[in-house]
Order: structure tokens, then sequence, then C-alpha cells
């Protein structure tokens, strides 16, 4: 990998020392830089150019036993002298923390030997005059994918990115990271006949550009999802059998591991309190944090705690095996801390692509998008607004809008009964479609 | 008229922004030919102190400094921004910015005048000059407040937040407009124990104004709400599902009119034709007892602004009146694609974003019904009393919003309080179905946030007690 981020490292350092200087005791540094296009492209015209160029500092300092973190993007020398000035007068008057303190050193061992690809050597050879006509390309592709379809507008975009960030902590980490990412996207919106407009959409998102889906794919799937929701109804109120489309899924799965960090547990809002061990979901269930897949997008050697990351379980056939809990809630608590992140998921997989579920489901209703809606990680209900079609004879039929999924999430995961095999590229959580047996869906 | 640039380059002037660095700034941004240009400077300084388990023993502060510029053509905008304000970086970013277009070289301006601004958050005691040790007392006293309001309380948190913005809006037409801008925020989230069942709730209060907002009676209420929504939960349960009629607290049920109808009148969506209330101006779309404002010049509330992020001073707009659809949000696009004045909606989350049209304190008027008479009407429904949270697709129309507590309605009474429980529904149907408005209004001081297109903005709310005939709750039946 390219050593350009030593310059970071550098300034990390730098900036960590001046920290000290100032009265820190220790301090946590992170220096970062970006740079990004958006290219925004509808009906036949370009509709926004974007560039983006950041840079920040942030720092933690701990002071007396006090703990406070801060960020800035003037870097200017004169004013990061004022920046630090501040940032410690500011500590010294809180009130002290007995847990707060940089980990161990030794806890900063173990890191893993692996390349994760994360950067595209070629980010910085794509011209804008490329970008602008793969986002024209796109727009045509969608308009050729389905030429029946009632569109309104077509809208279409392309982003890049590329970043790099160095850590420092003071009692001796040091790190420095580098990664791109690609987005290609596509939106149609159709006139529906009551004059609804609904949209069908696609995107795909990778570390290097050449692992995108085919712009035709893109197009023939925002064109296909436009289509399925043209005539949606509503769906009677009950319970029923539901396929999960993999995008959808890290909506209920998010809610069901958001209560598993330290902070809700110490402060005594989650679920799942005491839990560990329990069986929690169906022994369908198997679920890894998988934080060193190459070119993943959620992929990192070591955690905000400079702690290095694992592969680890989350889930075992259903059965909890872990909390995310960090260095600070770990001492806190009196336990040890687990890792407070999780970064990319990984599955046990089933055999069934998504057609293979709707036609094992047979009757029921494919949930293929979420709106809104929230949960409480305390006592765990949940109420989601969602849509998509009704299954019938194990075939996809007729769109239904305006549904609401709602359940506790102390037991909706018993509720699954199939995997797919289909884990969404697009996402780090890597979610496969999965079938839960019943669940409650309001409608008409 | 160098003389008059008053304030707003005083204030930068200390980052090296300087009248010659406008104007060449302004000659690269306009060198490809544009219609308009636009410079939009921004400092902001924010804190956050955090109260765990008794102890203030957390803060968090940020800087953000930049420039965003802005160039027009047509309805095609090219945007760029940059976190170092020297003349090169400037103009590289305004040159960025105008690949836009690609014309005949046009000029920048040749003098600038400073735009004389309405004041909507006179500040008594402006954040520079509020220390930790002043803000301390009120996160320790929020805590002493709630555990003494209930010993079933186990664990509180609390979240101080304050802001001290400064913009400084320069465009093509030498117009340019300064505003420092100040937020103030609290949060108090509190656990209760009673037996082995646990729950939790938090209530939260913000505006626009300096130290003085955290007045005692605030902090009081905001304690009472927060320990009383929370003991609230215990004997709550989820609402029943399926369609049937919900009546709307006055207050925070504004939310629905964020999402069943503000976004969709949004003009950005209306000028792609990709709202569903597109091709629908002048036309009825709700009961004529339904009358709808947004309204930027409430002062003190969190959705107030003196002016919008494009130069536009901030004002009331009718959206709705009578049923009647009177008018989109516009920013300066959507203003000239319509050939209307901009009506002061161009907002945006920093110099990092082109301002998009945005709501700011979005709310219905009061109408005819005593509020004990629009539940009295009800059957069997649902009295929503708080919310946490909505969205809404733009051109199918479909939207939630969150009941976090409210209470069962039958035969015209409340009766068993419910909780966690989210509504969907369709907006134009939605707004057709409420057909009672109470003469209630309440504004609500919540700490709203809305996002679109991936920016943040402070919103504020309001609404009578209304009724909706129809609209399905997102509950389970046992």
């Amino acid at each position: 990998m390219s050593t350009a981020p030593d310059e970071l490292l550098k300034a990390a350092h730098a900036a960590a020392a001046q920290a000290k200087a100032h009265g820190a005791d220790e301090a946590k540094v992170v220096v970062s830089r970006s740079r990004g296009v958006d290219l925004e492209w509808r009906d036949g015209r370009l509709e926004r150019v974007q560039e983006r160029t950041r840079r920040s500092l942030s720092v933690e300092i701990f002071v007396d036993g006090r703990y406070s973190a801060s960020s800035t993007n003037d870097l200017r020398p004169e004013a990061l002298e004022a920046f630090f000035a501040d940032a410690v007068a500011m500590t010294r008057l809180l009130e002290p923390d007995p847990h707060r303190c940089l980990p161990d050193p030794a806890a900063y061992a173990g890191r893993a030997d692996v390349d994760l690809d994360l950067v595209d050597a070629g980010y910085g050879d794509v011209t804008s005059a490329e970008r602008r006509q793969v986002v024209e390309a796109l727009e045509a592709l969608v308009r050729e994918a389905d030429a029946a379809l009632p569109i309104v507008s077509v809208s279409t975009e392309v982003s890049d990115t590329w970043s790099q960030s160095a850590r420092v902590h003071t009692n001796g980490f040091e790190g420095a990271r580098e990664g791109t990412s690609f987005v290609l996207g596509a939106m149609v919106t159709v006139k529906d006949a009551d004059g609804r407009r609904p949209m069908g959409w696609d995107y795909t998102v990778r570390r290097h550009r050449g692992d995108l889906d085919t712009p035709a794919r893109v197009a023939k799937t925002a064109a296909e999802r436009a289509r399925a929701q043209l005539g949606a109804g509503k769906l009677p109120t009950g319970r029923y059998p539901i396929v999960l489309v993999n995008r959808a899924v890290p909506r209920l799965l998010g809610a069901f591991l958001g209560p598993l960090n330290g902070p809700a547990l110490q402060q005594k809002q989650s679920l799942w309190d005491g839990r560990l061990g329990e069986a929690i979901a169906s022994p369908l269930m198997t679920i890894y944090d998988e934080p060193h897949r190459v070119r993943g997008l959620g992929s990192a050697l070591w955690d905000g705690d400079g702690f290095a990351t694992h592969r680890r379980p989350l889930i075992e056939a259903g059965v909890l095996k872990t909390f995310f809990i960090d260095h600070y809630y770990g001492l806190k608590m009196g336990v040890a801390p687990t890792g407070g992140d999780t970064h990319n998921l990984a599955w046990t997989l089933g055999n069934r692509d998504l057609d293979g579920l709707v036609a094992d489901v047979g009757e029921g209703v494919l949930i293929d998008r979420f709106l809104g809606g929230n949960s409480n990680g305390t006592s765990g209900e949940f109420s989601f607004g969602c849509a998509g079609r009704v299954i019938r004879g194990g075939q996809l039929a007729e769109p239904v809008a305006e549904v609401n999924l709602a359940g506790n999430l102390d037991g909706i995961w018993k509720q699954l009964v199939a995997v797919g095999n289909d884990p969404d590229p697009n996402s780090g959580a890597a979610c496969p479609s999965v079938v839960l047996a019943g669940v409650q869906l309001s409608g008409q | 008229m160098t003389d008059h640039l008053t304030d707003g380059l005083a204030y930068f002037g200390r980052f090296g922004v300087t009248e010659e660095l406008l104007r060449a700034a302004f000659d690269r941004a306009m060198s490809t030919g544009a219609d308009w240009a636009e410079l939009f400077f921004q400092h902001r300084i924010t804190h956050h102190l955090g109260l765990e388990d008794g102890a203030v023993n957390r803060a968090y502060g940020s800087v953000t400094l930049g420039v965003g510029v802005r160039v027009i053509k047509g309805d095609q905008t090219g945007y760029a921004y940059t976190e170092e304000l020297t003349r090169q970086a400037v103009c590289d970013a305004a040159a960025t910015a105008a690949v836009i277009a690609n014309e005949a070289a046009g000029r920048g301006p040749s003098s600038f005048e400073i735009k004389r601004l309405p004041e909507r958050y006179p500040v008594q005691r402006p954040w520079p000059g509020v220390g930790v040790a002043e803000k301390m007392p009120i996160l320790s006293r929020l805590n002493e407040l709630a555990f003494a309001r209930s010993p079933d309380i186990v664990k509180v948190r609390v979240g101080f937040a304050d802001a001290d913005g400064a913009v400084l809006v320069v465009d093509s037409d030498g117009r340019m407009s300064f505003d420092r801008q100040p937020m103030a925020q609290m949060t108090l989230s509190c656990t209760a124990e009673r037996g082995s069942q646990r729950e939790s709730c938090s209530a939260n209060l913000a505006g626009r104004e300096g130290f003085e907002f955290f007045t005692d009676t605030r902090v009081q209420k905001l304690a009472g709400d927060a320990v009383d929504r929370t003991l609230f939960l215990f004997d709550a349960t989820v609402a029943p599902a399926g369609a049937m009629p919900v009546v709307l607290a006055a207050g925070s049920s504004g939310i629905l009119l964020h999402e069943a109808i503000g976004h969709g009148m949004e003009a950005d969506f209306n000028r792609k034709g990709i709202s569903v209330y597109s091709d629908k101006l002048g036309q009825p779309i709700a009961n004529p007892d339904v009358t709808i404002v947004d309204d930027g010049t409430e002062v003190g509330a969190r959705g107030a602004i003196n002016v919008d992020d494009e130069g536009v001073e901030g004002q009331r707009t009718v959206l709705v009146e009578q049923g009647v659809l009177r008018t989109y949000m516009h920013d300066r696009i959507s203003a000239k694609h319509y050939g209307v004045e901009p009506t002061g909606n161009g907002r945006r989350e920093s110099f990092r974003s082109p301002p998009l049209p945005r709501m700011r304190s979005t709310y219905m008027l009061p109408g005819r019904h005593d509020p004990a008479e629009i539940i009295q009407s009800v059957k069997r429904g649902v009295y929503a009393s708080s919310f946490t949270n909505g969205q809404v697709m733009i051109g199918a129309g479909d939207f939630t919003f969150y009941i976090k507590t409210g209470y069962l309605i039958e035969d015209g009474k409340l009766t068993r309080p419910i909780k966690d429980t989210n509504i969907i529904g369709n907006g134009p149907e939605c707004l057709r179905k409420t057909d009672m408005v109470g003469t209630d209004f309440e504004f609500d001081d919540g700490g709203w946030t809305c996002g679109k297109d991936g920016q943040s903005v402070p919103v504020s709310l309001g609404m009578p007690t209304v009724r909706v005939a129809e609209i399905t709750v997102g509950g389970v039946n046992q």
C-alpha cells in the first residue's frame, strides 16, 4: 500500500505533542482528509457537480482525571494554539471520571497483518468527462430498460471519494488508513394512474471502481422497482409470513443489535442485559463480525480504542455471544472490553435465492423497503412502516404500500425460518434475504 | 461602499477574507458565463456537556470554518468548497464550481451592499462569553430534579448543547448578508425500574437563544416531561393494529404536517415533477378548516431565521389557506423556475452543501373545534400525545410518524395508555381526512432536526388538536 499516510501520521504526532504541551496528561488524536466528486444528472442535463475536499483534526484529552473530545478544521497554526488551550482549559473545569484513561499499551498488540485492499489505485484517473458520460449513459439505460414505464423523471449519479486518516495515542498507539469508495445510482419516478409518483431506485457501492455492478444492471433494477410499485394498494391487517429482502434486513437487524452496546447496557436501557449465552434468535441465525474482509465497506484493522480487530461471533445458532463494550464502558461496568463497534457482518447463508424463498413461502408478503418507525431498546417494542408485494401461489403478486410491521425485538428473530443465499454486496452488513414465519402487519 | 461592509467582513476578516478576495473569487466563479454565483462563508463553534451517573464529566467541542462556492446556470448547479480561506484556495474552489457553465466570460460585482436583517433571535447572553463552570450547575440540577421526582428513576443522563454560528452570504449581484445564529438545546434521558420491568424515555427543549434560554421554569418542565413520560410507559402497551381514527394532541404532532405535506411542498421536488403535490397549486387539497404555514419569523424558535442560506430574508409563508394549496417553499433556483419571488426557504446544513428548499417552523393554525369535543367524537381510535420521529416518500406521498406515548380512545374517552406505535399514511389522503381542527394551538419547543439529501437543519413544529378520520395504526393485535 502507498506510504502517503506518513504525512498525516506526522501531523497526528505533532498534534498529540501539542496537546501535551498545553497540559494534557494523555491524548488520542485523529487527523483525516478526504476528496470527492459527485455528479447528478437529470432528464438529459447535468443537474449538479460537486467537489468536496475535507480535512479535520480531532483530539480526546485526558487531564487531571478528566476527559473531553474536540474537533476542528481550522488548521492555521495560530488557530490550533487557541484550540488546544481552550480544550485543555475546558477539560480541567469538569468533574473527574475515574474510568477515563488510555488502554494499557499491551492491548494495542496483535494487529492483523492483512492487506485489506481498500484503495483503488486508479482513483485519480477518473476524468470529469468520463463521469459525465457514465451518468448520461445510465439515464438512457433506465429509459431503455422498460420503454412502457410512465416516467416523470430519471436522475442518475456517480460519486467517488478518497479518504485517509491517522490515529495516534500518546501512550504508543499509531495507525494510518486509506480508502476509496465509488457509487453509481439511478432513481426513476413514475406517474401512477391515481396521481401518486412512486420512485424506483438502485445503487451500487464498492471500494474499487471495477467491482461496481454494471450500469445496465443498476438501470434494469431501478426500472423494475418503479414498475413494481405501480397500482399499489393496501394490505388487510393481519399476521403473515414475510420474505424480507436483503437490502431491507439491516433495519430490523440494526434495531435488534443496537441495545447490545455498552452505553445502553450500563444505563439499563437494554433488553439484552443479562442475556449473554441465551438463545435470542432462531437456530438459523449465525452472524459474525468480519473486520478483515478484503475490499469490505466496513473493514478496519483497529477500532476507536486502538484495539486490534478480530473475527468474532455475534449470534451463533441463535445464541447471543457478545456485547459491544468499549474500553471506557468496560471499566465502568467492571467487565473486559469486547470492542465497541461492528464492522462487516457475515451471515451463515442458506441455499435458496430470493425467488426460491418466495416460492417456499407460498402465501404471504414480501417486504422490500422500510419507511420510518422506531424501536424501544429498553423494553423491545418496535414499529416500522414498510411496503412490498403480496406473495400468492409462490409468486410475487400485486404491490402493497402503507403497511406497518410491529412486534417485539425479543422474539422477532425467533420467527426466522429460512435464510437466503444472496448477501447484499452494497452493504458492509451483507445481509441475505430472510423469511419470518408470522409477523403483525397493519394495513386497512 | 466599503464603509458599509461592516460586521460580516470584520468577522471573517480575521480569517483573511477581504473585499479584494471576494472580487477575485467572483471573477473566477463568473468566468464561464454563469447566470449567478454565491459565496457562503461559515464559522461555527459548538459545545456539548454531558452528565452521566451524577457527574458532569464529559465535554465535546467543535470548530467548523469554510466557504462554499455555488455557480448557477439555469437549473444547473456547480458547487465546491474549501476549508482554507486563502485567496488561492477560494479562487480554486470558484473555478471548480464554474465548470457547470461553458460560455463567454462574465464578470463579478463591482461593489457590495450589506443587507439590513430583522432580529428574530435577540440574545442576552451570547455563547462565546459563557464558560463551562456556568453551565455545569444546570445539568446537575436536572439530574437532581429527575431523581427527586420519582423513586423509580435509576439512571439519568443530561446533554447540554450550544452553538454560535456566523454566516456571510455574498452573491454576484453584490448583495451581502451577515448573520449570527445561536442555538441552545438540552436533553434529559431517564431509566426507571419497577420490579423486573425497566422503561426509558427522554425529552428535550431547544431554541435560538443564548444562555438565558435555560430558565429554571424550562429546566423544571424538562425534568417533569422526561420523568413523567418514562413512568407513563410502565402501564402502556402497544396500540392495536389497523385503520382507525387518530386524534393528535396539540404541539409536537406538527410532525404530521412536516412529513405528510411539508416535504412534498418543497419546490425542488415539484420543479422536477417528482412530488405527489406537483401540479396541485391553486387546488383544494384539504378541508377548509386547514391552514398551514411555514414560518421563519417566530422569535427565538429553533426554526427561526433572519436570513436563509442564500441571502433571502426569512419570512412567513402560507402554504395551504383554508384547504387550498397556495405556494410551494422556494429557494432561488426554484423561484426562478416558477417565476416567483423566493420564499426564504433556501437552507443548508453547512458550507459543504448547496442550499435546498427546506422547512423552518411548520404549523397549522387553530380551528373551531373544542379539543374535548374532538376526543368525544371518536368511538374507537388512538390519541397520540408525544412523538419521536417521522419520514416520507416524496413521490408516493406515503409517510410515517412514531408515537412515543398516547391513549386508546373508547366511546369518546381516553382509556388504556399506549406507547411505541408507528402511524403510516398517505399525505394527500391524510390531509383530506383531517376533518376536525381544535382551538388549542400549541407551538412545540423540542429540538427537531430535519434531514434531506443527507443535510440536517433545525426546524420547529406546531399544531392544534386535530382528528384524522382514518389512518393506519401500526400496532399489534393480541
